[in-house]
């Protein structure tokens, strides 16, 4: 039975954390915070991309890794700045990704 | 009425069908969440539990791993707790666009809001202006095929094999470069991509969890603002009496 208590604080905080900004933002917000959330989508979405390709997660926290994935992110975005195709993309990026691996033989 | 109902039903459509585009990226990290969590010991109604009620991927196998070694509630809410802190800026830059839609919409919204089904609104709103039901199409996409894989993921178990073994972790990070690309076109938006790049990696190397996400996210957005309001040659719309 406890776990299920445990889901329901981990719901809990996830949700606040969800559901603050949404539900007190009723207005329209300041000129600056307008400007500001503006260019929050780039930025999250490069943090989402960038340690995802140049680190990995070991026993010792994250370090940086140079493996077939920089340029296989490389080539995946070449290929989104050309089509703004997201299939292709991801396609030509693990395409990419396992000829690399294989060529360097890991 | 009815056809408020049918452009409803329509908007609640696109968006489930917009975020097929990332279920590839989802779906072996489900499975794989499902295996990890019966290993754990957790049960087949506890492992899709979880998926069910917290839904939120990446606390999901810290959870996993804190089950594992015995960790206090307490603790499993408060590791949840830092790496899903950064949903609050998601949320806020979400809101910014859907904020006219009534606040019990929103309320179910934000219960299923993911770094995925984000990016798919945002892209949407950008070309179509903020809609809250495409919105909860997107997210309700997601949460089928979160819970779907906790299911398959379940019934194979030991027959899945690592998705990062097979480099299957790469597809995240591939569709969000897709996303990220076709908005770096100016000068101001590359500016803070290139920092927030910068940023992000410092951060992931020097604190655990998802900060780097937040902070790199908050600083890359608020220099993006700053750098807007400077720039002659892109004058900014609504930010223009901002300029003081």
């Amino acid at each position: 039975m406890n776990i299920w208590w445990t889901y329901i604080g981990m719901a809990a905080v996830t949700y606040a954390a969800r559901a603050i900004p949404l539900l007190i933002m009723r207005n329209d917000p300041p000129p600056w915070l307008a400007l500001w959330l503006r260019y929050v989508p780039p930025a999250v979405f490069t943090a989402l991309v960038v340690p995802a390709i140049v680190t990995t997660s070991g026993i010792a926290g994250r370090v940086i890794t140079f493996g077939p994935a920089i340029p296989a992110g490389l080539i995946g975005a070449l290929v989104a700045w050309r089509t703004s195709n997201a299939l292709l993309t991801v396609l030509c990026g693990m395409v990419s990704f396992w000829l690399i691996r294989m060529v360097m033989g890991s | 009425m009815q056809g408020v109902t049918q452009s409803r039903w329509k908007s609640i459509q696109s968006g489930f069908i917009a975020t097929i585009i990332v279920w590839p990226g989802v779906a072996p990290f489900g499975m794989v969440y499902a295996v990890s969590a019966l290993a754990a010991g957790l049960s087949f109604s506890e492992t899709l539990g979880m998926s069910l009620i917290v839904f939120a991927g990446a606390s999901q196998f810290t959870a996993v791993g804190l089950f594992g070694a015995g960790a206090n509630p307490i603790s499993i809410i408060a590791a949840t707790a830092i790496i899903n802190a950064r949903h609050l800026l998601l949320a806020a830059s979400t809101a910014s666009y859907i904020r006219q839609s009534p606040g019990w919409l929103r309320s179910i919204v934000a219960f299923q809001l993911t770094d995925e089904t984000y990016a798919v609104g945002v892209q949407q709103f950008e070309k179509t202006g903020g809609d809250a039901w495409f919105q909860f199409g997107s997210n309700l996409s997601l949460y089928f095929v979160w819970a779907v894989s906790t299911v398959i993921g379940s019934l194979l178990g030991a027959l899945i094999p690592d998705p990062v073994g097979l480099g299957l972790d790469l597809i995240f990070p591939l569709t969000f470069i897709a996303f990220l690309m076709p908005m770096v076109r100016d000068r101001v938006n590359r500016s803070v991509a290139l920092l927030a790049a910068g940023i992000s990696i410092a951060v992931a190397l020097w604190l655990p969890g998802s900060w780097y996400v937040l902070i790199a996210g908050l600083v890359g957005s608020a220099f993006g603002a700053w750098f807007a309001v400077q720039s002659p040659l892109t004058p900014p719309e609504e930010g223009s009496d901002a300029n003081h």
